[in-house]
This record gives structure tokens, sequence and C-alpha cells, in this order.
């Protein structure tokens, strides 16, 4: 299954490396530099999955966390938070996730967490992962 | 970690060991500061250092790279160094890759974020790791001092102490450089096969700094920087108030040759070729210690099991001083430091333990640290030993002269009148088949002294040596005037020749 996959990520090098990854794969992919940038990308056009940067400006990964669950329209998408710290950091901080991915992290990683993540059973991709 | 300084003017501590010497106190809090270098010159680390030593001390520090450079991959590297603390990010450490906003905002754009991150997290640090790319954004020269300008009034109106890492520009000098509050520049130069890292102070507002270049080592705690013994103590740390009296060499009979002993908070060269018993006479030196007049044994030669052995041998009084605590020693190899990280070492060991007696086994190893510049060695002992006196320090130091023909003495290390007020010479003579050793004063430090040649033996009691001077005397005319009796185990003599 392929869809619609948007990247929210400050490093930009890292952004595109998912956007050419991931659109190779087949899914349409947009990118965004800080979470106010993302948000708004999603009040335009609902993602399937969102690939989530925690440390950026303007607004971070917590943020646009909260955000979205405030949000019934985008509540459910699934979203892999990236970030360099450990997860335990990390989760101390924000909640709501679906799939965390530490940098720096493979191509491979990316790949079978889409796959995995776009495949769930379950209406808007919320079954077990 | 802010705090005033001389001038009135807040002061920002770096962090970095040995930097906050050089600037006087630190950065000037809400100043802008260019950090330059050619890749691989330690700038990140730097700029990293400086924030995690902040947050450490409850500051929030914000870091932005305007490179293709991934934060994961730096974190990887910084993690193996001590002031790496992962728990002190996001909350008072944020890390952000603004080279998309440059690329889609501008300069505008990024001076807006800038100002609004710094504003809302309280930064009180902020590192611009790239500042190239901010160059290639602006439109033209104007454009680029203008963000530069702005730059600087957001530092001043936040009271954020702001650092831009950039390549070297060389000797270059760009309009930025005249606007900023400081600029340090770090060099990488080869010297042989081995690579030294040093960095210069070229502009710095607000108060004095140390000129000139220092070296500084990354090390698994960051950088440490070794400020240039002869800037650092340019003028000794006190006035000399002349020391009186005298200080016993720690054999009788070289006190009685030197007039009395060696003069108090004086520099005395042991000179001579190998073998001739010159640390024995530094260790004898040592032994006349008492938890009143402590003892430093500074050595880079003699490895600690070599000096046990030694002391044991040749020196035991010397073992007690030491067990007590009376006399340290301070061993390490010659090729392991910077020039001026021994003459750090060394001064903190004579500061903390308020030495009076120093021993400095090995001079050469002061020269053979100065790598890139050799003729550094004489301005770096006088400023060194100036201020071992102005301390009340009475210095013995050894020197291995290989060269020593008749009256002239050549030595590695330039002149020595200007590196000792004593000198004390140890050599060999051949009379016959067998080796004599001969010990001679030069010079003493204002004082009258008996210049003439005496015979030394070695023993464990250490150097034992003539009460007179006839033996030697007789060894420096040759048998011409050995009588039969004298003769003893002489072999094949060479009879009215000069067998030195």
């Amino acid at each position: 299954m392929t869809g619609i996959v948007l990247v929210v990520d400050d490093e930009f090098g890292i952004a595109e490396l998912i956007d050419a990854v991931l659109t190779d794969e087949g899914h349409r992919v947009l990118t965004a530099i800080n979470g106010r940038q993302g948000l708004a990308m999603m009040a335009k056009e609902r993602p399937d999955l969102v690939f989530l940067d925690y440390m950026m400006p303007v607004m971070d990964g917590a943020e646009v966390l909260s955000a979205m669950a405030g949000d019934p329209s985008v509540a459910k998408v699934p979203v892999v938070l990236m970030s360099s710290m450990p997860e335990t950091t990390v989760a101390e901080r924000c909640s709501g996730y679906t799939a965390f991915m530490r940098k720096p992290f493979k191509i491979a990683q990316v790949v079978t967490l889409t796959v995995k993540l776009l495949n769930r059973d379950g209406p808007d991709g919320q079954g077990a992962l | 970690m802010k705090e005033g300084g001389d001038s009135g003017l807040e002061r920002l501590s770096s962090g970095v060991t040995g930097l906050d010497i050089i600037l006087g106190g630190g950065f000037l809090a809400g100043g802008l500061y260019i950090i330059q270098g050619q890749p691989g010159t330690g700038k990140t680390t730097f700029g990293n250092q400086i924030c995690f030593n902040h947050v450490a001390g409850g500051g929030q520090a914000l870091y932005v790279t305007l490179l293709a450079e991934y934060h994961a991959r730096m974190m990887q590297h910084l993690s193996i160094m001590s002031f790496f603390d992962i728990s002190k990010i996001p909350d008072q450490l944020t890390y952000f890759n603004c080279l998309q906003v440059l690329h889609d905002e501008g300069l505008k754009g990024l001076l807006a974020l800038l100002r609004r991150e710094i504003t809302t997290r309280g930064a009180s640090i902020l590192v611009l790791d790239g500042i190239v790319s901010a160059r290639r954004a602006a439109e033209d020269e104007e454009a680029f001092n203008q963000f530069v300008h702005e730059l600087q009034a957001i530092a001043i109106a936040t009271d954020c102490t702001m650092f831009l890492l950039t390549s070297s520009r060389g000797t270059q000098v760009t309009p930025e450089h005249t606007m900023v509050d400081g600029i340090i520049e770090f060099t990488d130069q080869l010297v042989g096969w081995s690579a030294e890292s040093s960095l210069q102070v070229i502009k710095f507002r607000g108060s004095a700094s140390l000129r000139g270049r220092h070296a500084f080592k990354i090390t698994g705690k960051g950088i440490v920087v070794h400020p240039r013994i002869e800037a650092l103590l340019a003028r000794p740390s006190r006035p000399d108030v002349g020391g009186t009296g005298r200080v016993s060499s720690g054999l009788d009979q070289l006190d009685v040759m030197l007039g009395g002993g060696l003069p108090t908070s004086s520099t005395t060269m042991i000179m001579g070729p190998s073998g001739t018993g010159k640390t024995t006479l530094g260790l004898q030196f040592l032994a006349r210690c008492s938890e009143a007049e402590p003892g430093l044994l500074f050595g880079f030669y003699e490895t600690p099991a070599r000096l046990d052995a030694k002391i044991a041998g040749v020196c035991r009084p010397l073992r007690g001083l030491i067990d007590q605590g009376a006399v340290e020693v301070i061993w390490q190899p010659p090729t392991e430091d910077l020039l001026d990280a021994y003459g750090e070492r060394l001064l903190q060991a004579v500061q903390r333990r308020k030495v009076k007696k120093l021993f400095i086994d090995g001079l050469g190893a002061f020269r053979q640290a100065s790598g890139i510049e050799p003729n550094r060695i004489g301005n770096f002992l006088t400023a060194l030993m100036n201020e071992m006196r102005v301390l009340g320090v009475t210095t013995v130091y050894t020197l291995e002269v290989p060269d020593i023909m008749g009256p002239s003495i050549r030595t590695p290390i330039g002149d020595l009148s200007s590196l000792a007020e004593n000198l004390v010479l140890l050599r060999f003579a051949e009379l016959g088949a067998r080796l004599r050793r001969l010990i001679s004063v030069l010079k003493v430090r204002d004082s009258q002294f008996d210049g003439s040649l005496h015979e030394y033996v070695t023993s464990d009691q250490g150097l034992v040596i003539e009460a007179t001077a006839d033996s030697a005397e007789r060894i420096m005319v040759g048998l011409a005037n050995l009588r039969e009796d004298e003769q003893d185990g002489i072999t094949q003599p060479r009879e009215g020749r000069d067998l030195l």
C-alpha cells in the first residue's frame, strides 16, 4: 500500500533523504521544515503517515503531537517521532506518537516502518504495530 | 556562568580550560564573537563545549547549524567528551538546523527566527555554526554587514553571547571582523610528522588578552588550552623582594665551593655529560627538604621505577621524605605533552604545595617539547624561572651537555647566563684507563666562590667531593705529578698529556 507521507524536519538533508527513499517506493511525500509549516500542510492535505522530528525551531515535535491530538481530522494519523536523543528522554516530554526512530537511522528502517504503519489493520492505521 | 570582571563588564566563562586566562576572565556577556579556523581545527567541539559548560551552570543555549551537518552524527562524535550531557538536551540546550530557513526566507527570515527562539527560550548563548552559508545567502557585502549588525543588536538586547563559527579566511580582513567584539583563530600546523594546534585571540574588545599563539589539545575533556608561559608570566605574579640567605645544595663540600650554599630563590644549572651524576646531585638537593620547606622533583627521563632504584642506591634519606609527603615526584615522558602544558603543570604543583626546593631533571625535555618554535625555549625558561624566584623557590635543574672541550661549553639551549644564576659543571676526565669525575662551580649569583676543580666519586652516599682541589689538579696535568703510590690501578699511563 502506498500513501501520502509528510516529513517534518529542520535538518533538510534528512527530510530530502526520506523524501527520495519513499518516493522511490511509490509514496507521495511532502516536506516541511518546522512544526508550524507541517501543521499547515496537514490542514491542506491529510497525510497517511508523518515522520516528525522532535527538536525544531518555531514549533517542535511535542507541540505538533499536541496539536494533532486536538484535531480530529489528523488525530489518528500515525506518527514516527525522530530524534538524536534516546526515546526515554523524548518520551518524558511528549506522547501520542506511534513509533520512534533514533537518528542517525538506516534507510531500511524508514522503509520498514512505512510499510508497517501504512498496512496496519483497522481504520486510520491504528492497529497493532 | 557569569562573573563580573575588572572592567565592570559582565563576563561569561568559556568553560574551556586555559581560555578564560587568555581572555582576561572570559567572554563579555552579550558580545558577538567570530571563531575561525580551517575544517578540523576544533571549532565545533569548541562551540559545543561552551554550550554544555553554560547549561551545566543552569543557563540556556542554542546551537544553530547553517551547514549540511547532521546533529545526530555530531552528537555521536561529542558523546565521548566528558562535557557532553545528553540530559541537558533539549530543555536547556537545543540544536536547530536553519539552512533551509536561510534558503527559503533569507537572512531576514533567519534573524527573525533566531530572535524569536532566543527570546522564547531565554537563551544566553547562541552558537551559529557555518556562518559562511549566511554570507553566501547575502545579496551583497552590504546585506551581510547588515545581518551581522542586526545580530549584534539582538545579542545586546537579549544579553545573549553569540559565537559565529566559520572557516578561516586567512589574513583577509572582512567587514564583519571590524564589527564583532572578538575574533579567535584556530590553526593546525605540521611539525615534522606530527601536528600542533594553537589558537590566537586576534581581537578582543573590553579588556586586555594574552596576545600571540597559545597551544591547545583536544582531549577527552574537550579543548584544553595552555596559555603561552612567557605571555602568562610576562611579568612575575609578585614583586621580586630579593631572597637573602643560603640553601644547602645537599652536599656539604659543594656548599663550601659555592661560598655557603645556593643563594635562596636562585636558579642553578647542573651541566654535564650523561653518567656524571647530575640526577644524583639533584636528589641530594631534595634530601634536605622538610615539611616546612617542601620539595618537588619534576622529571622527564628517569621513570618512577628507575628513580626509586636510584634513590635506594644513592640517596636513601630522600625515600622517607617522599613517603612523608615533604617531597613530591612528578614524572612525565618527554614526548607526552606540549611545552606550555609542562610549564603549567610545574607551576600548579609549585603553587599547590608551596614548594621551596625544586629539582627539574632534564631541561632538554623542554626544548624537545618546544617543537614548532625551538627558539622559544630561552624566553619560556626565563619567564618560568623569574616566577620561581618571586615565589621563593630555589631551583636546581640538570642539562645534558655532551660537548665539553676545555673552557668551551656548547649547550643545546643557547645563552646560559640568562637561564641560571649559578652554574655547576660535572665532567669526566680520563686518567690512564680510569675514568675520573670532576666538579666545578662556574658562577654564583653576586657571590664569591671556589672556582677550582674538585674530584668526586659516586657512592651509596651520593656524590662525595674531595675537600681540596689537589687530586683534580693532578688529574688535569696528567701523570707528570703523580707519585708512585698514587698509581695503583692505573694502567698504560699517558704521561704529560692533557687528559681532558
